[in-house]
């Protein structure tokens, strides 16, 4: 029992919730090789605006150690980021405080955390109200039993591949980034750390995973994405209610904006991610501050309507998933939802040339006449 | 022991037990499934890790794309009744409630389908799985489940009961007789009848009687000049096996008994297997293991015979076959039977412009009709559809004149598949076409001539 | 540092316990199964099947039969997964050490940080690429059961506990993979995880029968 009792405190002596919640403030110690004024911390400074030489005023910290703190000057040179020349360095040149840091730091945040956590509530919400206002979206119709084929083997292991790692990414930072104002009050420090720690080892280690799956999925789903005549139909014909069955080509306008928005936030996740992973790569900080940024607000930005996708295509509208499960869907919900698809695929594998043969007309009345006149 | 447990820990099952032991019970379905699990199958179905790759491998599926016709799917019964009565554990399992609900007559009357009309026992998915898992075998043993519920499909069930009675699924001993007699005018050579003492005892399979009869008097022909001693048994004249495919052990039993029998009694050196798959799989290498002892005669297939008395000069072929032809093997006899290479020697001996299709020997695809499949009346349109996967690979090599097999069944399935196809191509059988070719002068003369064999 | 108690207890009992199931789990299962004998084959033999055995052990290594065109994924997959897993069970440096304290007495070179990375991303490609198929192939949908899946999510347990404690500092997390491995073990003898034994014997088999016929499918 003694030696139950006495791995709490050196647990929590282990000091790991400073590493890994403060991991890029760790990196702050070390200076950027080039000044900030050619790396991105430029850019910082603009974004805040001025005020920051104001940090620079600040008094000099006093001294654990009990010695006389260092004169104001040297503070000062120190604050304002002057090299000085340091007997030894793992990153970067011999400035000690990077004062852009802060400037990050803030952004980080006071601007992102707060604006992003509330996009995703605010997505959730909006999910939630889609749910009440419109229900689950079914099939008007009874099942043909008829099934029309929608995404390769291919295209479905690449789909659920980065769907996998995306959770799993997800989880890990979100743990990351809201854990510290959230888990560590209930957790308490050590715990927080050793969760903390973890997810920071998860993440990294998904992340390379990620960027392969990305890659590859733009590659694979991009000929459908690319823009069409008659898209906007879609939206002109109420699309996102869904009541009046708008016609869309293989995907509609609005899940080709969410196409273009996981491929260009995902590559900005994996460049900003990689940023990060190999810091010493990039050896000015502040590149690494911007990494950081733009990380995460492509993250949220990414997550907020992820959770629109995950709801539309599971419960929110009847036989979606299927297509991600089976490869195939149900002939009806083709027709439904993305009729001048339905209606080429149709005409594609009866056979027939031009698409607008009577025998796919004839087969399904009605259904088929706002999809031809969309495609004129 | 463990029908002990099985009743014990079987207490909500009561009613539809009782109302299945009411219809006829599955009982003795279950009881079945019990008596074909050895080491080997356990195995088997343990290791199954359940990747579906078999699928890839079965022409069923490739031509309907029914997940439910992947192979591994058609042994949930066998592996139902494995790891709920025979898994070590399985006392435990059920304990637990972890063992899966125990068989029942209505999981047998969905698989009859499964079992009967959509696999042929090609076996070609043991060459695509990484376990090695011999399905086609497990499948097999699976229908002795359904012969004891009593699930046979009607027409392979009509023809066992006319095997039992009458020596032949399709013909009568009176039959065989007359077409014998008729090949016999037609060559002008004797066709012996339970010649006493000689040396070869032939057996054919009921689609040569009936069909492919030619082949009497070209069996005529190559034994006469190849000085070979041969009779046909009127007790034993039916090589082929219903009962081995239906999972019938009994009438498995029985119909073999027939051949051994009568080649004991007419006292014959060998039995020759004809150019039947399954009836050499049934004779040769499951034939003893049913009657329960070893042969008092050696098996010998008509393949390896043909091969061996070309390459012993026996018989002289005239190379002079010039259509461009391809083999399709007959699964049981390559695949199964190992007998690959026989045929290709004889068909380079007819200097035949012989070419392969890209997937042969124990990779080849069934012609569909396999395992009974073609005396499954109700599965003739699947079978017609699985087609698909062998004309693919005869329209990849093109310009193809002549279909060559050695499997009486495979001839008349491909026969009517390319009829149904449309297509224009003969089917040949190999003993007709080495008779064909024969060089009638006496063998001895020039032992060096059929060089072109080897 | 001390070992506090509960990892002593995980570390300690709990390990001897798992491993002891797994050990006499997997070994009464294989005699159980081997028990159930086998009828001797009348036949006469054209090879050997003895032989036969052993080829069928080599050959359905790899893809054979012009197979292997639809089979990619699955080889490839599973080969990534499997072969990157071992990499990972023998010579992690944590395993290699654990081994060495706990099980063998001995120690072998271990493999560097990044070499352990780079084998565990790939473990974790094969393992999420696999599960990936097995949910979106309607034949694999068709013939999957709990087990699958069950042992699927606990061995991505037990890898990404391992992975999560990467950083080596937290015994919290060392504990929690130690956890999921004893599961695992626990779960094994039980499970379809058996394969990693029942392979042989079920291409051995196989091969036995049909050496003694001359041929290997």
């Amino acid at each position: 029992m003694d030696k139950h009792r006495r791995w709490l405190p050196s647990l929590a002596a282990l000091g790991i919730s400073a590493r890994a919640g403060l991991a890029a403030m760790a990196l702050l110690l070390a200076s950027p090789l080039v000044g900030p004024s050619l790396g991105p911390g430029a850019w910082l400074g603009k974004a805040l605006g001025p005020g920051g030489a104001a940090w620079a005023q600040v008094a000099a910290p006093g001294n654990r150690l009990g010695t006389a703190p260092p004169p104001a000057r040297l503070w000062r040179d120190i604050r304002r980021g002057r090299a000085g020349a340091p007997s030894g360095t793992a990153i970067g040149t011999g400035v000690l405080v990077q004062s852009e840091g802060q400037r990050w730091r803030e952004l980080h945040n006071r601007r992102v955390r707060p604006y992003g956590g509330w996009a995703l509530l605010g997505s959730l919400g909006a999910v939630a109200l889609f749910f009440a206002l419109r229900g689950r979206v079914r099939l008007d119709g009874p099942r043909t039993g008829r099934r029309m084929a929608r995404f390769t083997q291919a295209e479905r292991v690449v789909h659920w591949y980065v769907a996998g790692l995306f959770v799993l990414l997800a989880v890990s930072g979100l743990t990351l980034m809201f854990g510290r104002g959230l888990l560590l009050p209930v957790m308490g420090k050590s715990a927080y750390g050793a969760l903390a720690s973890a997810m920071l080892q998860g993440h990294n280690l998904f992340g390379p995973l990620f960027i392969a799956g990305i890659l590859v999925m733009a590659a694979l789903f991009l000929k459908d994405n690319l823009p069409q005549k008659g898209d906007l139909l879609w939206i002109a014909k109420g699309g996102p209610w869904m009541r009046s069955h708008a016609p869309s080509w293989k995907y509609n306008i609005a899940e080709k904006a969410w196409y273009w928005l996981a491929v260009v936030a995902g590559l900005v996740l994996s460049a900003s991610g990689l940023v990060m992973e190999f810091p010493w790569v990039f050896r000015d900080i502040s590149w690494i501050q911007l990494a950081n940024l733009s990380h995460g607000i492509a993250a949220l930005a990414i997550m907020a309507v992820a959770l629109g996708h995950i709801y539309l295509g599971t419960i929110g509208v009847e036989g979606a998933l299927e297509g991600m499960t089976t490869g195939s869907v149900e002939e009806a919900w083709a027709f439904q939802h993305h009729e001048m698809w339905a209606r080429e695929t149709a005409a594609g594998s009866a056979g027939a040339r031009g698409g607008t043969e009577a025998e796919s007309e004839g087969a399904r009345p009605g259904a088929a006449r706002a999809g031809h006149a969309a495609a004129e | 022991m463990s029908a002990t447990t099985a009743a014990a820990g079987a207490p909500a099952m009561g009613g539809a037990r009782a109302k299945e032991q009411a219809k006829g019970g599955i009982a003795p379905a279950i009881e079945a499934l019990k008596g074909k699990i050895d080491s080997t199958v356990a195995a088997q179905l343990e290791a199954c890790i359940h990747c579906g790759q078999c699928a890839e491998a079965c022409h069923f599926y490739l031509t309907s794309g029914d997940p439910r016709l992947t192979p591994r799917h058609k042994l949930v019964p066998l592996e139902t009744v494995y790891r709920r009565h025979m898994a070590p554990f399985s006392g435990l399992a059920r304990m637990f409630a972890l063992a899966p609900a125990d068989l029942t007559r209505a999981d047998l009357e969905a698989w009859a389908e499964l079992l009967y009309d959509s696999c042929t026992l090609c076996g070609r998915c043991t060459v695509v799985c990484p376990m090695g898992i011999d399905i086609a075998s497990l499948v097999r043993l699976s229908r002795a489940a359904l012969v004891a519920a009593d699930l046979v499909p009607e027409s392979m069930q009509a023809a066992a009961d006319r095997a039992v009675a009458q020596g032949s699924p399709l013909i009568t001993e009176e039959v065989m007789r007359r077409v014998c007699a008729a090949q016999e005018k037609e060559t002008g050579i004797r066709v012996p009848i339970d010649k006493q003492g000689a040396e070869y005892m032939v057996a054919l399979s009921a689609m040569e009687y009936l069909n492919f009869y030619e082949v009497i008097g070209a069996l005529a022909r190559i034994f006469k000049a190849a000085g070979i001693d041969w009779t046909i048994a009127s007790k034993g004249f039916e090589a082929t096996n219903i009962g081995y495919q239906m999972g019938s052990d009994a009438i498995a039993r029985t119909l073999v008994s027939r051949i051994v029998d009568a080649a004991h009694d007419l006292g014959v050196k060998y039995v020759v297997s004809p150019e039947c798959g399954h009836a050499y799989t049934a004779l040769n290498w499951e034939g003893p293991n049913m009657v329960g002892r070893p042969f008092d005669f050696e098996v010998v297939h008509i393949l390896e015979l043909l091969d061996r008395l070309v390459r012993e000069g026996r018989i002289r072929l005239a190379p002079d076959e010039t259509r461009r032809v391809t083999y399709h093997d007959p699964c049981q006899i390559s695949r199964r039977g190992g007998v690959i290479e026989e045929p290709r020697h004889l068909l380079r001996a007819l200097g035949a412009n012989f070419v392969e299709m890209k997937r042969h020997g124990v990779a080849n695809i069934c012609c569909g009709g396999g395992g009974g499949v073609s005396a499954v009346t109700r599965a003739e349109e699947r079978r017609i559809a699985a087609f698909a996967c062998k004309k693919a690979q005869i329209d990849e090599l093109g310009g193809i004149e002549g279909l060559v097999t050695a499997c009486a069944n495979c001839r008349n399935v491909l026969e009517e598949a390319i009829d149904a196809w449309d297509m224009e191509l003969p089917v040949l059988g190999l003993t007709e076409l080495v008779a064909e070719h024969l060089v009638d002068e006496a063998p001895a003369e020039e032992a060096g001539a059929p060089a072109g064999a080897a | 540092m001390e070992t506090p108690f509960w990892l002593w207890l995980i570390e300690g009992p709990f390990w001897l316990i798992a491993a002891t199931i797994f050990v006499l789990g997997v070994g009464w299962r294989l005699v159980s199964l081997l028990a159930l004998g086998r009828r001797r084959d009348l036949s006469v033999p054209r090879g050997s099947a003895a032989g036969g055995a052993l080829r069928a052990i080599l050959l359905h290594f790899i893809p054979h039969g012009g197979f292997f065109s639809s089979t990619t994924f699955h080889v490839l997959t599973g080969y990534l997964f499997h072969l990157a897993l071992f990499a990972l069970l023998l010579f992690a440096a944590p395993h290699v050490t654990f081994l060495e304290k706990n099980v063998l007495g001995f120690a072998w070179p271990a493999m560097p940080r990044w070499a352990f990375i780079v084998t565990a991303e790939l473990a974790f490609a094969g393992l999420i690429l696999l599960w990936a198929r097995r949910i979106s192939d309607p034949v694999q949908r068709q013939i999957t059961d709990g087990g699958d899946h069950a042992q699927l999510w606990l061995t991505f347990a037990v890898m990404l506990t391992g992975c999560l404690a990467l950083e080596e500092a937290s015994l919290a997390l060392r504990g929690l993979h130690m956890v999921m491995v004893e599961l695992w073990l626990i779960y094994f003898p039980f499970s379809r995880l058996m394969h990693a034994f029942t392979w042989a014997l079920s291409r051995g088999a196989m091969g036995a029968t049909f050496g003694r016929r001359g041929v290997m499918p």
